[in-house]
């Protein structure tokens, strides 16, 4: 095989997800009536959004070999304290800040607040007692949820103050500013793997963590501020998620940890950890909701989505086993 | 002798009432390869903890450049300049060659105040350490992972030549390497030793001791059998004293 061959070769394998996002937008636009329309992209980007964020804590974990199941919980924490801060009906307080766009940044630092604390406290059990991520992050999976449920008393927040509520609604190139600030999201995280030290170490870390101490890498620094990204990260998700439903309720965005899942695998991260891209778990994300997208244009039941999804996720570990051949024949 | 680099002075070890170095003394010269030789269990890896800053000696000196030397941390004995090389335990076979070179020291330009990798400026200081030490590997941007045992230890004893290091200590480095590939991995020590660095290499393989060691020193029962320049001994002799039929070439080489 020649190097340009090779090099071909590898820029598919690298980029197979976004390939893939490609074929199944170009089967969809010409099998599936009215599919093809600017209205139908932008939906399918907006749809990305809360789920994209997500998967981009998720996917800074699992790189670094890690796990963090919590992160579902944690952006229904920070959905409920931005409603409970900024609703004005249900059991929001309905709180009024003059000027009215303080009510962005305030509700913002609030859901950050939440989300680092609870991945701090997830990186301290991991990093620094040397519990396991998978118990750690499940229990804290298990415990957020129930403090979402215990502080709403199971009840809802509606009706978010139209500042915050504005973001959702104020469109940019037929796209609204929540999607942009996910768009934000992949565009700065993927730099920030790609070509920074911090990155450069986590990716490192997940493929050899002893090596990496050994090289002097000061490995629990770095896992603990991925956690507490992760965390962070969730909590935006919660954020735009909130502003999406335009408000809380106390089983707000149950079952996206699969589809988080789902996407960061589906976009070529490797749960051994150490191998993936972000830009990569963007492409998965939007794969599953151009889907979702699909499903709903063809009056399928909602149910096929799940069925799907699974099967989606067993074809991108399956794929990732090939991939791992084809790479090996080639070395 | 070539002048002296790493001096070790009757340093013991007990764990408990066991005593797994009884007083060990020998010396590594700068330039100079030392084959430490010795049956399992018989204080090798001891000693090579020590001096490497995993564990410390219960009792005993080392100078290291004529100065009192004990590493509390392997990090630390890195600092001075010391490091083990294990198989498999260096390197992050997830990134590439230029990656693996910079672990932990990568460099950064500045974009707008923000410190960015600098990949171009890392990967030309590669090519030219891969380059003076007759390295080849096809590309400095391939994955570890898809390189020979052999690139790999290149790569790692090119790194440690480039960020100074003075005395490497090899744990049975050639155990998983093919023919050409050992024939490869023992010019490459020759060479890194003519750049004035101690090598220290742990082997059971009596020729590839033969074939690259300057001095050989067997190890057994916690004490040293045998420190001898290679050419005044001969791979018989050298069984002798680690399995203890005689001392006969006992003493130091000076």
């Amino acid at each position: 095989m020649t190097p340009t061959n090779r090099r071909a070769l590898e820029f598919v394998l690298d980029n197979l997800v976004w390939f893939m996002l490609l074929a199944v937008l170009l089967v969809f636009s010409a099998t599936i009536p009215h599919y093809f329309q600017i209205g139908i992209f932008a939906n399918i980007v907006e749809q990305s959004s809360v789920l994209g964020v997500m998967a981009i804590g998720l996917a800074l974990v699992i790189i670094s070999g890690h796990m963090d199941l919590s992160v579902e919980s944690v952006a229904a924490l920070a959905a409920m304290a931005t409603g409970i801060l900024f609703c004005s009906a249900g059991i929001g307080m309905g709180l009024e800040l003059s000027p009215a766009w303080l009510a962005v940044p305030v509700s913002l630092l609030a859901s950050f607040a939440v989300g680092a604390a609870v991945g701090a406290l997830n990186g301290y059990l991991v990093v620094k007692v040397k519990m396991s991520a998978f118990i750690v992050t499940l229990a804290a999976f298990i415990w957020v949820r129930g403090l979402v449920v215990a502080v709403s008393g199971g009840r809802s927040a509606q009706d978010l103050d139209p500042a915050i509520r504005w973001l959702g609604i104020q469109r940019l190139i037929g796209v609204p500013l929540t999607a942009w600030i996910a768009i934000a999201c992949f565009i700065a995280f993927s730099f920030i793997m790609a070509k920074t030290r911090f990155g450069r170490h986590l990716i490192m870390i997940g493929g050899n963590e002893a090596a990496a101490f050994r090289a002097g890498i000061k490995v629990d620094r770095i896992l603990m501020l991925a956690f507490v990204l992760a965390g962070a990260t969730a909590a935006l998700a919660g954020w735009l998620l909130a502003i999406r439903t335009s408000g809380a309720t106390a089983n707000l965005g149950v079952g996206m940890l699969f589809n988080a899942f789902a996407a960061v695998v589906i976009g070529g991260v490797s749960l051994k950890g150490g191998v993936g891209a972000l830009p990569g778990v963007y492409a998965g994300v939007l794969l599953l909701s151009s889907i979702n997208t699909a499903i709903n244009l063809m009056g399928l039941p909602a149910h096929y989505t799940q069925v799907i999804h699974g099967l989606l996720v067993l074809a991108a570990v399956l794929l990732d086993t090939a991939k791992h051949s084809i790479r090996q024949r080639l070395a | 002798m070539t002048e002296p680099l790493l001096v070790l002075d009757n340093i013991k070890k007990n764990y408990g009432a066991i005593e797994a170095l009884k007083g060990i003394s020998f010396t590594i010269g700068k330039g100079e390869v030392v084959a430490l030789l010795g049956d399992n269990g018989a204080g090798k890896s001891t000693l090579v903890k020590i001096i490497s800053g995993g564990m410390e000696p219960s009792s005993g000196k080392m100078l290291f450049e004529g100065k009192p030397f004990l590493a509390k941390s392997p990090s630390e004995a890195k600092r001075a300049g010391i490091e083990t090389v294990y198989q498999d335990l260096s390197l992050c076979t997830n990134v590439d060659v230029v990656a693996n070179f910079f672990m932990g020291r990568e460099l950064t330009k500045s974009w707008l105040g923000v410190p960015v990798l600098d990949e171009r400026e890392m990967e030309a200081q590669v090519a030219q350490a891969m380059a003076s030490a007759g390295t080849t590997i096809p590309s400095l941007r391939t994955k570890v992972e898809h390189l020979s045992g052999g690139q790999r230890q290149a790569i790692e004893l090119n790194r440690f030549v480039h960020w100074g290091g003075k005395l490497v200590l090899l744990d049975e480095p050639f155990a998983a390497l093919g023919v050409e590939q050992t024939r490869r991995g023992l010019e490459m020590i020759r060479h890194v030793a003519s750049q004035g660095i101690g090598v220290v290499i742990i082997t059971h393989i009596m020729q590839q001791a033969f074939q690259v060691a300057d001095r050989i020193v067997v190890i057994r029962q916690g004490v040293v059998a045998g420190d001898v320049a290679r050419e005044n001994t001969s791979p018989d002799a050298v069984i002798a004293m680690i399995t203890g039929e005689s001392l006969t070439g006992a003493g130091s080489a000076g």
